[in-house]
This record gives C-alpha cells, sequence and structure tokens, in this order.
C-alpha cells in the first residue's frame, strides 16, 4: 500500500488548466520533491493534497484511504509553508503544540511532544519567546517542529527554506536531510531549487505547464533527463545543448567541422539524416590531454570564470557555444583555441521536434 | 542650507494655518475657560467673576451625574454592538461569494448618510401611528397595540442607541475589512491542516490581526459616542423626561436654553476633559497593542 497516491489530478481554473492528469505513488518513508519553476502547478499539487484546494477531477489517497472531501485536519498531514506561518501572538510552546491543543491531546502529553521536537530542532530555550522574537532559521525550525509534533502519514513542504539566507539555507537542508534519515518519514516537498531537490529527494517529479515531465531518482533526472526541459532545468550551468545531423553513423555538429561518433546506444535510435541535439553536461567535459583513445572537441575559449571549485569556461565550436566546467588551475585563457574531451557515456541525444530524448540501452 | 533657515522657513509655511487655527480654536477656547469664571448670561453683560463656583456646582448637580451616566451607557452600549456587528459583517464580506463588491458598497451607505437623513429617517421608523418598527411587530403578533419608541422613558435610548449602530458599524466593518486582508493565507491554511475550528481560528489567526485596528475603530467611536449631539437633537431633544439628555445636549441646554453662558462654559470644559482622559488613556492602549502585535 503506497503512503500517498494520486491518481490522475486535474485542476481548472476556468479555462486555465493548471495541473493535467496527474499520477504518483509514493511509498512510506520517500522523500518526493515537486521541482519546476514558477506557475509549474507545484504548489497548486501539493494544496490539493493538503486539502487546501479541491482537484476538479482525479483523486488522493493517503494511507490507501481516499481524501476526496474530507477536511484538512483530517487527512493525516502535516504542512510547512514557505512563510513559516507561525501564530504571532502565540509562544514557541504554544505554536508547536497548535495542532495537539486543538486536538485536545492532554497537558502532560502535549507538553512531552513539544519538548522532544524542540530538543530534536535544538530550538529547547526559545520555547517561551514568541515568533517576533526568533530570527528567519528559528522560525522555520518551529514551523518544522510543528509539524513534526503530530507524527502525521505525509509531511507537506512548501518551499520552506525560500526565505532564508544563503548560508542558513544550506544549514536548514543538511538539517531537513539529517530528520528525513532519522525519522524515515513520507514527504511531498515543493521548490523550484534544483540542488534542493537534488540533495533531499530519494525522487524528484519535475513538473512543467501542469505535467509532470519526468519522475525519477536524482540521478537519473540528472544523468538521463528524459527531456530537454528536463536537462536544461536540472544542473547549473545548464546541459550543453548541441545541434547536429546524424551522418553515417557520426554526428555532424552543426555550423563547424566538427563530427563526433555516435555512441554504439544510440545507432538504433536515431537514423541517419535525422536532426538531433547532443545533450552534455559542462562537468563532463575536460581538457584533451591528446591520448589516441581520447576524442578530442576542438573549441575556441570565449570568457572563463572562476568560481573558486572551479573554472566555468565558456567556448565556442563553430556558431554554437558550450561550456565547461573545468578544474580551478586549468589553463585556458580567452581567444585561445584548445580542445575539449568526454567519455562516451556522458552523451544525451534529444529529437529537436519533440524534445524528448532518445532512448539508448543503459 | 542652514539648519535655522530651514526652521524658520518651516514655521513661515505653517504661519497661516496657525492663524486660522488660533484664531477659530484657540481664542475661543481661552474665551470659554474665562467665561467658565462668570456667571455671563448669554445675551446682555459680561458677567460677574464667580471663582469656581460654576463647576463646583455643576459636578455636584444631580442632573449631571445623571447626565454622565446616560452618557456612558449610550457611549458603551453604542460602541459594543457596534464593534460586534461591525467585526461580523467584515468576516462575511471577507468569504468569497457573488455580489460581495456590491454589497460592501451598499454596506458603506449607512455611515456615508448624513446624521440628520439617518435621525430623520429612523423617527419615521420609529413614529407612534405609521412608524415601520410597530407595523412588523405588530404583525409579527409581538405587541398588541402600536407604542410611542421615542416617547417612553424605558425605550428611548436603547431606539437611539439602534439608530446610532445602524450608521456607524460600517466604519468598524470597513477597518475590521481592511485587517482581514491583512491576515497572511499561510496562515489561515497552517490552522486548518493545524485542526482549528472557527472559534479557534478567530481567536489564534484573525484577533492578533484585528486587535490593533480594532483598537483605533474603539478610540474614534467612544471619542464620538461620549461627544454625541446630533442624532440625539433630532430624534429626542434630550427628551422624553430627559431620558436621553447626553452631556452634549447639557451643555447645548444650559448655554443656549437657559442663556447661562458662564455655567455651560464649565461644562464643556468638563466635557472636554473627560474626552481627553479618555482619547490619552486609549492612546496609550493602541500604543501597547501595536507593540505587541509583532
Amino acid at each position: 500500500m503506497s503512503a500517498l497516491e494520486i491518481r490522475d489530478i486535474s485542476k481548472n481554473y476556468g479555462a486555465i488548466e493548471t495541473l493535467k492528469g496527474i499520477d504518483i505513488a509514493l511509498e512510506s518513508g520517500e522523500f518526493l520533491v515537486l521541482l519546476g519553476s514558477s506557475g509549474c502547478g507545484k504548489s497548486t499539487l501539493l494544496n490539493i493534497i493538503a486539502g487546501l484546494a479541491e482537484a476538479t477531477s482525479g483523486e488522493v489517497l493517503i494511507g490507501g484511504r481516499s481524501v476526496l472531501g474530507v477536511h484538512p485536519k483530517n487527512r493525516d498531514i502535516a504542512m510547512v509553508f514557505q512563510s513559516y506561518a507561525l501564530y504571532p501572538n502565540l509562544t514557541v510552546h504554544r505554536n508547536i503544540g497548535f495542532g495537539l491543543e486543538m486536538r485536545k491531546v492532554p497537558v502532560a502529553e502535549r507538553d512531552k511532544a513539544v519538548r522532544d521536537a524542540a530538543k530534536l530542532l535544538q530550538i529547547e530555550p526559545l520555547l517561551d519567546r514568541k515568533p517576533g522574537q526568533l530570527s528567519g532559521g528559528q522560525r522555520q525550525r518551529v514551523a518544522i517542529g510543528r509539524a513534526l509534533v503530530r507524527k502525521p502519514q505525509v509531511f507537506l513542504f512548501d518551499e520552506p527554506l525560500s526565505n532564508l539566507d544563503a548560508k542558513l539555507r544550506l544549514e536548514m537542508r543538511t538539517e531537513l536531510k539529517r530528520l528525513h534519515q532519522m525519522l524515515q518519514t513520507t514527504v511531498v516537498y515543493v521548490t523550484h531549487d534544483q540542488i534542493e531537490a537534488m540533495t533531499l529527494a530519494t525522487r524528484i517529479a519535475v513538473m512543467r505547464d501542469g505535467r509532470i515531465e519526468q519522475l525519477g531518482t536524482p540521478e537519473e533526472i540528472y544523468n538521463y533527463p528524459a527531456t530537454l526541459y528536463v536537462a536544461g532545468f536540472v544542473g547549473a550551468p545548464s546541459m550543453n545543448m548541441l545541434q547536429a545531423v546524424v551522418e553515417d553513423g557520426r554526428l555532424a555538429i552543426a555550423g563547424s567541422d566538427v563530427s563526433l561518433p555516435l555512441p554504439a546506444g544510440f545507432r538504433n535510435a536515431a537514423p541517419n539524416g535525422a536532426p538531433v541535439i547532443v545533450g552534455i553536461r559542462p562537468e563532463a567535459l575536460r581538457l584533451a590531454t591528446g591520448t589516441a583513445t581520447e576524442f578530442p572537441l576542438p573549441v575556441e575559449i570565449d570568457v572563463v570564470e572562476l568560481t573558486g571549485p572551479e573554472l566555468v569556461t565558456t567556448a565556442r565550436i563553430g556558431n554554437q557555444r558550450l561550456t565547461a566546467c573545468l578544474p580551478p588551475r586549468a589553463r585556458v585563457a580567452k581567444g585561445e583555441p584548445c580542445a575539449f574531451t568526454f567519455d562516451e557515456d556522458a552523451l544525451r541525444l534529444f529529437d529537436p521536434a519533440t524534445g524528448k530524448a532518445f532512448e539508448t540501452a543503459r | 542650507m542652514s539648519g535655522t533657515w530651514m526652521t524658520t522657513r518651516a514655521w513661515l509655511l505653517m504661519l497661516p494655518l496657525l492663524m486660522v487655527m488660533v484664531a477659530v480654536i484657540g481664542w475661543p477656547l481661552v474665551d470659554t475657560v474665562g467665561l467658565s469664571f462668570t456667571d455671563a448670561k448669554l445675551v446682555g453683560t459680561a458677567g460677574n467673576f464667580v471663582g469656581i463656583d460654576n463647576y463646583t456646582k455643576m459636578l455636584s448637580s444631580s442632573n449631571f451625574s445623571r447626565t454622565l451616566v446616560t452618557t456612558t451607557w449610550f457611549a458603551v452600549a453604542s460602541v459594543a454592538i457596534e464593534m460586534v456587528i461591525g467585526v461580523l459583517a467584515a468576516l462575511l464580506l471577507n468569504q468569497e461569494f457573488r455580489g460581495r463588491t456590491f454589497l460592501r458598497a451598499l454596506m458603506i451607505l449607512p455611515w456615508a448618510l448624513p446624521t440628520v437623513v439617518n435621525a430623520t429617517l429612523w423617527r419615521l421608523i420609529y413614529n407612534p401611528e405609521y412608524g415601520a418598527l410597530n407595523g412588523a411587530l405588530t404583525q409579527l403578533h409581538l405587541i398588541d397595540a402600536y407604542r410611542s419608541w421615542l416617547g417612553e422613558p424605558g425605550t428611548a435610548l436603547a431606539a437611539l442607541i439602534i439608530a446610532d449602530c445602524w450608521k456607524n458599524f460600517p466604519l468598524v466593518a470597513l477597518i475590521a475589512l481592511a485587517a482581514l486582508q491583512a491576515v497572511p493565507r499561510d496562515i489561515t491554511a497552517a490552522s486548518l491542516v493545524d485542526g482549528a475550528g472557527p472559534f479557534a481560528r478567530f481567536r489564534f489567526v484573525i484577533l492578533p490581526y484585528l486587535a490593533g485596528p480594532l483598537m483605533v475603530a474603539l478610540v474614534l467611536r467612544t471619542i464620538e459616542a461620549f461627544k454625541v449631539f446630533d442624532i440625539i437633537w433630532v430624534m429626542t431633544r434630550g427628551g422624553p423626561a430627559n431620558s436621553t439628555r447626553t452631556l452634549s445636549i447639557l451643555v447645548y441646554q444650559e448655554a443656549f436654553s437657559f442663556q447661562r453662558a458662564g455655567s455651560g462654559a464649565s461644562l464643556a470644559l468638563i466635557v472636554t476633559l473627560l474626552v481627553t482622559v479618555l482619547a490619552l488613556a486609549y492612546a496609550a492602549l493602541v500604543k501597547k497593542t501595536a507593540g505587541s502585535a509583532t
């Protein structure tokens, strides 16, 4: 039995289709991240799971039970909001215990649950304070504590780290990972931050225009993007997309004299003469050393940016651009010709007409 | 530009307004203070200096204490009812339904009406011979015969309070409605997930956001209710048997009906002092509420 099952959920606002037939099944203990840009429908889907919005059609099952028409408080869920959504006039202690208080849990039991959660989140000294006296990070811990004490079947997080500064966001991300590893709870987490998605998720659903573009493990999403959109959305810098044509078992890069050998896995997928888009991650590129076994990709360096741990190098190959993440001490300079190389299995091929990846034997 | 010139220029710019204020507020106020220590009549001689006689007489008269009780009762009852109805109306008009904008506009109507129009309208409703209230209550068999609601000491004040509430609850509702729009959606959603019912939601989620603005409404309305004159003057003139006589009516009667300008002035200053104390107490309360609502 799935901890959470979303069956063919659609949501319309008048003539606008916000969600178009979403299907996801989540096992107990999974951490699902709904990833997508603003307006893709991820928060709407989360609100439908929570019962804060109604689906136009479809069904949500929590713990095998349909929650159609069930009030949010009876869905066995807890939710953490982007704005923390703490009650401003209640102390941290009462904020955390509010859900239990509303459920008439005895005071002693409630107090123990609140103190346990506070200990876990290292906010014990703050229990008597009001939200207005806390920093952003502390407020978010309180919001997480409020969800934790309820011990629900499913936790819902709506961009919980978006309001924090970069350093705090990193800390809280690690904290959330630690909590999930420790408690093994089922989580649905909405974010537009792909790093959050990659680091936290056991599975990611990349959403676009109300549909799931790809559902898979972070490794699958990163290494085997199913569409051009996923390939471009996940990863920073984005995956390089080179226009090319399949010619006699090779990939002729458009606007240049360069051609690459067509990896064996794609030989049956892309027919001869077909235009394709060659995808290659900037991290997969390295400087060619000139050994006979590697395939060199001659380029001209355009821009070199040192970010600290790496040298983000933008180069030109014919009239197309290519970005590589090289080691910080790599010897490259603007205007100089050089050659990149890569492992054959790092290449992905996409159909420019449909935007979908050509399947390959993994 | 030097600071001195800036200050001088600021004073110069404010001078015309200051002169107007001194002429229409300052001078009459000083004159009233002077008048309150004399036995001057409204017409005739300037009157003789009588010290604090006017004040002691006024404060020890049973007229004053009875009127103070009536005024307080009117202010407390009408403001309390206005606050409750205003907040309820705001909660209702904050829901999503068809025709909400129209209803919001319609609600402002009583408040937008001039008080005299409102008072005349309610006099018609309360009319002992053809009033709508008598008609409705008779047809519902709640009363046997038409009554003079404004003519009986037992019902006149209550009738006035209802008329005043009808006129002024929209102000409270408007302020509350604006405050309700400031309640973050996330907090309301969190309270739903947490299992808070309508009362808990109002108490823990909505009220903290309403408290500050409502306090302002409370201050404004209490001060106005304490000074009430026009609606009562048009509807009952303080009668019957002085049962609806408020402090402002008493000031008017003393100064203009009985033409005792000196004692009228002393009474007006006592009312001003009472309202000032109220305003200061409320100002402190508003400051405290604003400070705690973070």
